[in-house]
């Protein structure tokens, strides 16, 4: 079936649609009275223009586009979990480890050969980390590496 | 001749040392965002934002460092184009045509210096332009009342996708998308919370820079994982520069035309850039006729379009300085630092921001002088900048991403944040979103909002107001016309695009 994308995201969108203009109509009414645009009135709109563009998107969906399978999808799968590893990582590590192993693990996913991977990522973090600290003075996260 | 005063004073600005430094490595990596595969100027702009931010640059200096990064990126882009067939942002597609055969008959060189010229005189062109007409509009914007403001801003939305945009429904629904999330946050007129559930970070709205940098260049590395592109291209020799002082006289009408119809498309509400370029290129083919020898290495095939890009992207500003309302990604990116900088853009800003207005405006001039200066000495180490790998590029420009962002607020919480902003724009690129509405609706929705809701204290409540005045109901026409119009030309522009890439005997 083609259009599966789009009918999938028109879906999404109008249960989107539907709770955010729900939610709308729960706030309580504003000290000092209704007046005639309060702060429910414009969500509400755009509430509305969603669900409808959401159902044109249903009946009339564009043809699907081509989505990544088997390997593909796994090292996009990789490279999400790096990034969010990454930003886990980035205070309790400190800044230089952090982003060697982030970088290097990107590179080397993205084709690079692993030696070169995280030298790339050794080269460039310590970069920045000395132009931000010492050039431009905006402290990044010493980790491990602190020295007392 | 206010204006001239006014352009003076901007100069005294842009030229100071400190200025004229930010401008010229502005101009540097402009240039390199554009040439660099996987790095539109709208994203490298974003990806500078926090930068510029948290270095507490002044407001002018920020801006001039942004303007000439735009600008410079106008002119990396033809270097792909030129060298591998490739282009390096969409606008520089019809610049393959012609200057991909001339690299092939070994005059790489001598294209890359033609369209480094011909960008000049597109850019000066466009912004001598932007200078008659920008101060002209501003005056005009003053008589608009909320209403009026109101039905500009859906004109921008409507008109956003482009007379060869696609699916203008999914335009809206990338607009609504955007202006949604710009209601997340306390209500600025009444202090009710809204969708922040509770969660304190939430409070102040979601910061729009955060969700830019996010939707851009994260999902921008997610597209190059996927496709494992990673292994980057060959590299190409440049070879000798040939160029006559004939042959280079023989292109100044060309340019002049190119920049001036450029010029003009970039002002158009939902023309741009892309549009620019193509107009300029195949009037020039239909201006010269038999005798040219267009898609097999004609200079003059180069020097058209890139002088119609580099007009549009000056004349791209005009809407942006005077009515706060831009034309495309990367003006909107531009708009989102004026934002961050406090400053209101629209025609107001012309009066109480005179110096930073005339500061870019005179930092466009001069950096479009620099940028020539730069490009044909440098020409080579770009080249061969263009052949690092993305698989060593797109991490390192994630990295700088998350620094960026990381150092504005020192929270962990908002790169989780920015992650997610990127898988949401991995998805909605793939299913063919538009992603920049969204950036204009998470701008753009707050005024929208405050001018909806002063149209309506003026008008007592009554919702015909917004449709009350001559002007806003031209607006309302305009805006139909651009959701309307993609379906009805659209089609038409797009297949004799795709023909004009056809024809040409390279393009495979």
């Amino acid at each position: 079936m083609t259009g599966f994308g789009d009918r999938i995201l028109g879906l999404g969108l109008l249960v989107l649609a539907v709770a955010y203009g729900w939610v709308a109509q729960q706030w309580p009414e504003p000290f000092g009275g209704a007046e005639s645009v309060g702060p429910e009135t414009f969500p509400t709109i755009l509430a509305v223009v969603l669900a409808a563009g959401s159902i044109y998107l249903m009946i009339k969906p564009d043809p699907d586009a081509e989505w990544p399978l088997g390997k593909s999808a796994l090292e996009l799968v990789v490279s999400v979990v790096v990034l969010l590893v990454y930003a886990l990582l980035l205070e309790p590590l400190g800044f230089i480890i952090a982003t060697t192993l982030a970088v290097g693990t990107l590179s080397w996913r993205m084709g690079a050969a692993p030696g070169r991977a995280f030298i790339t990522g050794l080269l460039s973090a310590v970069v920045v980390f000395v132009l931000f600290n010492y050039g431009l003075s905006l402290s990044l996260p010493a980790g491990l590496l602190e020295v007392n | 001749m206010e204006t001239l005063g006014f352009l003076m004073e901007g100069f005294a600005v842009a030229l100071t040392p400190y200025n004229l430094m930010f401008a010229l490595f502005g101009a540097f990596v402009g240039t390199l965002i554009g040439c660099l595969p996987g790095l539109g100027p709208a994203n490298g702009v974003a990806i500078l934002i926090p930068l510029a931010f948290t270095l507490g640059l002044p407001p002018e200096t920020a801006m001039i460092l942004l303007t000439s990064v735009y600008a410079g990126a106008m002119y990396g882009g033809r270097i792909s184009s030129i060298l591998l067939n490739i282009p390096g942002d969409e606008p520089a597609m019809m610049t393959c045509l012609d200057g991909y055969p001339m690299a092939k008959k070994g005059r790489a060189a001598d294209a890359l210096a033609i369209s480094a010229i011909a960008s000049f005189s597109g850019g000066l062109i466009g912004t001598i332009g932007l200078i008659m007409l920008a101060p002209v509009l501003a005056k005009f914007a003053l008589t608009f009342g909320p209403a009026e403001y109101f039905a500009l801003f859906l004109l921008a939305f409507a008109t956003l996708g482009g007379i060869t945009g696609k699916n203008p429904m999914k335009t809206v629904i990338a607009a609504t998308l955007g202006i949604m999330i710009s209601t997340v946050g306390i209500d600025i007129s009444t202090g009710t919370q809204r969708y922040t559930f509770g969660v304190l970070e939430l409070y102040e709205g979601i910061d729009f820079i955060l969700a830019i940098v996010g939707l851009f260049a994260i999902s921008e590395l997610l597209f190059f994982v996927e496709s494992r592109m990673g292994r980057g291209r060959d590299q190409m020799n440049v070879g000798k520069l040939t160029l006559s002082f004939k042959e280079l006289v023989g292109t100044i009408p060309t340019q002049l035309r190119g920049g001036v119809l450029g010029f003009i498309s970039g002002v158009l509400p939902g023309a741009g850039a892309s549009l620019g370029s193509f107009i300029s290129y195949t009037l020039e083919k239909q201006a010269v006729g038999k005798k040219g020898t267009f898609g097999e290495g004609d200079i003059r095939g180069v020097a058209a379009p890139e002088a119609g890009n580099n007009g549009a992207s000056s004349g791209a500003l005009v809407p942006m300085l005077t009515l706060g309302v831009p034309g495309s990604g990367t003006t909107a990116v531009l708009l989102a630092m004026l934002i961050s900088l406090n400053i209101t853009p629209g025609p107001l800003m012309f009066t109480q921001n005179a110096d930073i207005v005339w500061g870019v405006i005179a930092a466009l001039l001069i950096g479009n002088v620099l940028l020539l200066v730069l490009n044909i000495p440098l020409v080579g180490m770009f080249v061969k900048l263009l052949s690092v790998p993305p698989m060593y590029l797109l991490p390192i420009v994630t990295m700088v991403a998350f620094v960026g962002i990381y150092s504005i607020s020192h929270s962990t919480f908002d790169l989780y944040f920015m992650v997610a902003f990127g898988i949401a724009g991995y998805f909605l690129r793939k299913l063919e979103i538009p992603l920049v509405p969204i950036i204009l609706g998470l701008l753009l929705g707050p005024e929208m909002e405050k001018n909806l809701g002063h149209a309506m204290v003026l008008s007592d409540g009554d919702w015909s107001i917004l449709w009350g005045s001559p002007l806003a109901i031209g607006l309302w026409v305009v805006a139909g016309l651009g959701l309307v119009l993609p379906y009805l030309v659209g089609p038409i522009l797009r297949r004799r695009m795709n023909a004009a890439m056809k024809e040409s005997p390279v393009s495979d």
